[in-house]
């Protein structure tokens, strides 16, 4: 399990890198931007504050752009949410479709390590990847922070990042399942899939008949404007994001465990 | 143990589709078991039971004693396996996916896949994406051979290897049964079915059509006769009485004959489209 399991970090070692610097650079070079763009912000967050439901939507009417927290929150955490959720559905979506699409099963299979065994190593490591992808992150993010002078609200900072990851995971588990039932590569499917729950999420907090259901998408309980700002976060959100984390699971060595494997 | 491979009425069907149906035949200790049939006869299928790859709905499959379904890790961890398509990971080197192999077997086989390579002729520091599908067969041979199994399973694997690379397969595999090994070899190949192994196994349709030596197979009544009969080529299988093989000579001016077995090809081309 340990030679599948090393097998299958080196198999990833590169997407993870790829997006963290992506991502993490991103949200890294935003935060240095943000010393030479600090004056301008409080004209910025002032034209924001005051465009209603869009306001709402990214969080800009309860945090200010004219600090680097409300920058971090509204900004960074915009493209950290979303850039992870597809990171984290690409990986899952492929983890074990892979080995048919790549006709690698064969080989693989015919390796004296049991499908329970596969899968649950290969689900263990999708979960060690999302977590280094979140570290990462988290890295150049305080690293930013620290270049700038500004102080960083831990609490605040390690609940998003938390949330971020139980947002990924959550992600990563539906696409996992669609992972285990598929002959081909879905990476299509696992995209959109994150984008969808992203725009569902977006489109909860402007369209009022939507915000009852908000609770339905991952992204609810990683928000971080909400975070940052210090509100409570939905303890209803945070429950069906665990449930279906859980039932995703069961539904993939379910669906994996009882199919046969295409040449 | 006499059996190494014991089948009993094997049936797996994809759907509504056919896959094979009542296949039971065994493989005894030491042999070397040829498995022959055209495309879609059910050769793969019967092998990726036997590897647990598939779920069968009926029959029993037991691998050196052990139940291939409830034991399969412990059965895949005696058995060299090279599938037909010998597909790696293209970003891996050969030397990273050999030990790869013996990595998840948690054993050190690097004398043994070393000696491999070099017969095989093996360049372990080339990228996978950069070998052709013979030297894809060769990490192939090289991945189910070095932990020096009980059983080998070959799924068509002279296909892409050059003549020579063949010999030496067959070599390789002539000393590993020597030294105690079980071979079952699915092939397309009639020549080699013929030259290196003890009983053949033909499929036809998802059925098991016949197990027998093949030495028994070709020991025929059919015989093929060539001859020079009134100054006329002819070549032709006799399947009639040998005694009233005279009928066919006498009041003729035979000025060559020559009466033979029938070749291995006919015998198996008889089972494929006859039965």
């Amino acid at each position: 399990m340990v030679a599948l399991f090393l097998h299958e970090m080196k198999q990833n070692r590169r997407n993870l890198l790829i997006w963290s610097l992506a991502v993490g650079g991103l949200g890294f070079a935003c935060i240095l931007l943000y010393s030479g763009m600090q004056d301008s912000m409080a004209e910025m967050a002032e034209g924001f504050s005051s465009m209603g439901a869009f306001a709402d939507a990214f969080g800009m009417s309860t945090l200010s752009l004219a600090t680097l927290t409300g920058y971090f929150a509204t900004e960074i955490g915009t493209i950290h949410g979303l850039g992870g959720g597809m990171f984290a559905a690409i990986v899952a979506t492929v983890m074990l479709s892979k080995e048919e699409d790549g006709h690698t099963g064969e080989f693989l299979y015919s390796l004296p390590i049991s499908r329970r065994k596969v899968i649950t190593v290969k689900a263990l490591s999708l979960t060690v990847v999302i977590l280094a992808f979140q570290v990462l992150c988290g890295i150049l993010y305080v690293l930013g922070f620290v270049m700038l002078g500004e102080e960083l609200p831990w609490q605040e900072f390690m609940t998003f990042m938390g949330m971020q990851l139980v947002m990924n995971l959550e992600i990563a588990a539906i696409c996992f399942a669609v992972s285990a039932v598929s002959k081909k590569n879905k990476l299509g499917l696992g995209l959109g899939l994150a984008l969808f729950l992203y725009l569902y999420d977006l489109m909860a907090r402007v369209i009022p008949s939507l915000e009852d259901y908000i609770d339905i998408g991952p992204y609810s309980y990683a928000n971080a404007p909400q975070i940052f700002a210090g509100n409570e976060l939905s303890g209803a959100a945070i429950g069906i994001g665990a449930a279906v984390l859980v039932i995703a699971v069961v539904l993939s060595f379910a669906g994996y465990l009882r199919r046969d494997l295409a040449s | 143990m006499e059996h190494v491979i014991e089948i009993q009425n094997l049936t797996k069907h994809y759907g509504k589709s056919r896959g094979v149906e009542d296949v039971s035949f065994s493989v005894r200790e030491g042999e070397v078991m040829g498995f022959l049939g055209p495309n879609g006869a059910g050769k793969s299928t019967t092998i990726r039971s036997m590897l647990g790859f598939l779920r069968y709905e009926k029959g029993n499959i037991e691998i050196l004693g052990k139940d291939a379904k409830k034991q399969q890790e412990q059965i895949l961890r005696e058995v060299g396996y090279m599938p037909s398509e010998a597909m790696f990971y293209s970003g891996m080197t050969v030397k990273e996916v050999i030990r790869l192999a013996a990595d998840m077997r948690k054993l050190d086989c690097r004398r043994e896949s070393d000696a491999l390579c070099e017969r095989l002729q093996v360049d372990v520091n080339k990228k996978i994406s950069e070998l052709s599908l013979g030297n894809r067969k060769k990490v192939s041979i090289v991945c189910a051979m070095q932990h020096k199994p009980k059983l080998f399973i070959f799924d068509e694997p002279t296909s892409g290897l050059d003549p020579l690379m063949q010999t030496t397969f067959f070599a390789l595999i002539d000393e590993y049964v020597k030294a105690g090994a079980t071979c079952l070899l699915s092939t397309h190949v009639l020549s080699e079915v013929k030259n290196y192994c003890d009983r053949v196994a033909i499929m036809k349709e998802g059925h098991l059509l016949c197990v027998d030596t093949v030495e028994h197979l070709t020991k025929s009544n059919a015989k093929r006769i060539k001859m020079i009969r009134d100054g006329e080529h002819l070549d032709y299988l006799y399947k009639g009485d040998l005694n009233k093989i005279k009928d066919e000579l006498i009041g003729h001016d035979i000025s060559d004959i020559l009466i033979e077995d029938p070749s291995i090809d006919e015998v198996f081309m008889h089972y494929y489209e006859g039965k």
